[in-house]
């Protein structure tokens, strides 16, 4: 369940004291079955979703994804009306293909987050990903970081609760 | 200070291993869904 990205964003969110949840895609960590091509990581992220809309009754959903869990995450943008948003942290067009960059296709707000010396989400390429998106789209550069944030984890945590705070009013 | 509560979601016959920190709904309606990466694609 460590991450030092997502656990920067998840500790500083439950220090703020807004709801949140994190987990494992299946295949790792302490979650059962195996890795799939993707298919069954985003049905992963709806049962989440599922859980937290029809179980636990959360009116509203904000996602938040670093990486591999960025381009899974927020390709379920669409998924239910009440997914307001998302957050993505070095999201890999590169290595992921075009098929996430369209399901990540979304009018509801985004932000994304980059560090400028990541050669995994190549930062050179972008503006030109970034420029695909339809509004209303921010992005942040973090100076100094690669693909991995060591060191950035508080600055990326406080981009992410900044623009969660701006869409939850 | 809230405490954050382990489970594990059911998807279909997969089982999630999963942290959540519910705060009250009196307080917040809305939540944050955050997705780890995948060790298999970049080793983090």
């Amino acid at each position: 369940m460590y991450n030092n990205v997502v656990s920067g964003v998840f500790n500083s969110f439950v220090k703020k004291d807004i709801s949140c949840m994190r987990f494992n895609f299946r295949g790792t960590g302490n979650s059962s079955g195996k890795h799939t091509s993707g298919e069954g990581e985003l049905s992963d992220v709806k049962a989440c979703i599922n859980h937290l809309t029809r179980s636990l009754r959360f009116d509203r959903v904000f996602l938040c994804g670093y990486s591999y869990g960025a381009a899974i995450g927020c390709s379920t943008i669409n998924y239910s009306e009440k997914i307001i948003g998302y957050c993505a942290i070095s999201f890999p067009w590169d290595f992921m293909g075009l098929k996430y960059k369209e399901l990540s296709q979304s009018k509801k707000p985004k932000l994304f987050i980059q560090g400028n010396r990541d050669n995994l989400a190549i930062y050179e390429n972008f503006e030109n990903y970034y420029n695909f998106y339809l509004e209303p789209k921010q992005y942040r550069i973090i100076n100094g970081a690669d693909h991995f944030y060591v060191g950035f984890e508080q600055e990326v945590a406080e981009e992410a609760y900044k623009f969660y705070r701006s869409i939850i009013v | 200070m809230h405490s954050v509560e382990k489970l594990f979601i059911l998807n279909n016959e997969i089982k999630l291993e999963a942290e959540v920190l519910q705060i009250k709904k009196e307080t917040s309606s809305c939540v944050a869904l955050m997705c780890h990466p995948h060790p298999q694609f970049f080793r983090v």
